[in-house]
């Protein structure tokens, strides 16, 4: 018997946003800001005084919340909570880690990118001329 | 003739599993050729998303700069009830690599919805009232007969289009009723990176599907080995 989607549709789906001030501002003009009846919002501002605990929270709360498909969060903020982000493997939301203004993208540190890599690394390599 | 149909049968049997491997090593090199693809088109987007945004910061400070740091400033967010006017489409889409996510944006949707009721920013009405462009006016949850009255058949400008401008006027309002045009320019280069962002999200789908078919069909290889 298929085993059943774990993939949940949704309709109207939000983008949480976890990132610099200037990033949200921007996509606030792009319309994605969203609040809802408790006031709660899908974005959270990081600075210099944002806790890693903080962004431990709004990182499992977004990623809970089931009118939440994707996670946008700056790279150098994943960087902080590196051990969430990389142990996080659901389709949906889907975390996408983007520069900064400060930090630019850095294609090694990418949490998608680093569970795929192994793909090329010798060990997978020479296993395979074996 | 017997000694030869029997030499024949285990040579069928042989070419037959040769056949079945190649097809496999085939599939297999398919599916690598397909992840290296979905990577590729993952890194170039990314690319391309960080020149976009990098554009929407230099007009977002240059915004800064004419308008003044205390007018563009997340202290003036708007923390009132509001949903998303640029929302998400999440479908399952299944193919060769099985089952992935597929994302849809829809921008502006709220102006499509028909919720401006619950959906809309609250703006300064006096500051509209004294708007030097009349046709942004809010006018409440304006039917289509009057945004019709407004621009007649004849106008370049149709009624959904104006209602994304509209859209777009209430956002940009939040930082006051004259914005500097930068911040018009930096909002329409979040909106591309935000088309930018949905690529990705769906070009990662399919990386991580594809890398998944090829591990599996590699364990499957190991195995038979």
């Amino acid at each position: 018997m298929a085993n059943r989607s774990q993939i949940p549709t949704c309709n109207s789906a939000l983008i949480a946003m976890i990132a610099d001030e200037d990033t949200v501002t921007g996509f606030l003009l792009a319309g994605v800001g969203n609040v809802d009846l408790r006031r709660k919002t899908n974005y959270l501002i990081v600075d210099s005084k944002t806790t890693v605990k903080a962004i431990e929270d709004a990182f499992k709360e977004f990623t809970t919340k089931e009118d939440i498909a994707i996670v946008l969060i700056s790279q150098y903020v994943a960087n902080m909570i590196r051990f969430l982000v990389d142990s996080y493997n659901k389709p949906v939301p889907a975390i996408l880690e983007i520069p900064s203004k400060d930090h630019p993208y850095d294609p090694a540190q990418d949490s998608v990118l680093s569970r795929v890599k192994h793909l090329f690394s010798t060990e997978s390599v020479a296993s395979g001329r074996r | 003739m017997e000694e030869e149909e029997q030499q024949n049968r285990p040579e069928s049997c042989e070419n037959g599993r040769e056949d079945g491997e190649a097809e496999e090593q085939r599939q297999q090199e398919e599916s690598v050729l397909q992840f290296l693809d979905s990577m590729d088109g993952y890194l170039t987007l990314l690319d391309s998303l960080s020149s976009t945004l990098r554009q929407g910061w230099i007009d977002l400070a240059s915004a800064r700069h004419s308008m003044g740091v205390s007018r563009v400033t997340s202290v003036l967010f708007d923390l009132k009830l509001h949903s998303a006017s640029t929302t998400l489409h999440v479908a399952e889409q299944a193919d060769s690599m099985g089952e992935q996510p597929h994302f849809v944006l829809y921008k502006w949707s709220s102006s499509d919805s028909g919720k401006c009721g619950s959906g809309e920013i609250e703006i300064d009405k006096r500051e509209l009232q004294q708007s030097s462009s009349p046709q942004l006016r809010h006018r409440g949850a304006s039917p289509h007969s009057e945004l019709q009255k407004e621009y007649p058949a004849g106008s370049t400008t149709s009624p959904k289009a104006y209602q994304v401008q509209n859209e777009r006027f209430k956002l940009l309002s939040v930082f006051g009723t004259l914005v500097s045009p930068k911040l018009h320019t930096a909002q329409l280069s979040f909106e591309t990176a935000l088309g930018t962002l949905v690529k990705i999200a769906n070009m990662r789908s399919s990386m991580l599907s594809a890398f998944a078919q090829v591990q599996k069909q590699s364990q499957a290889t190991t195995k038979m080995a």
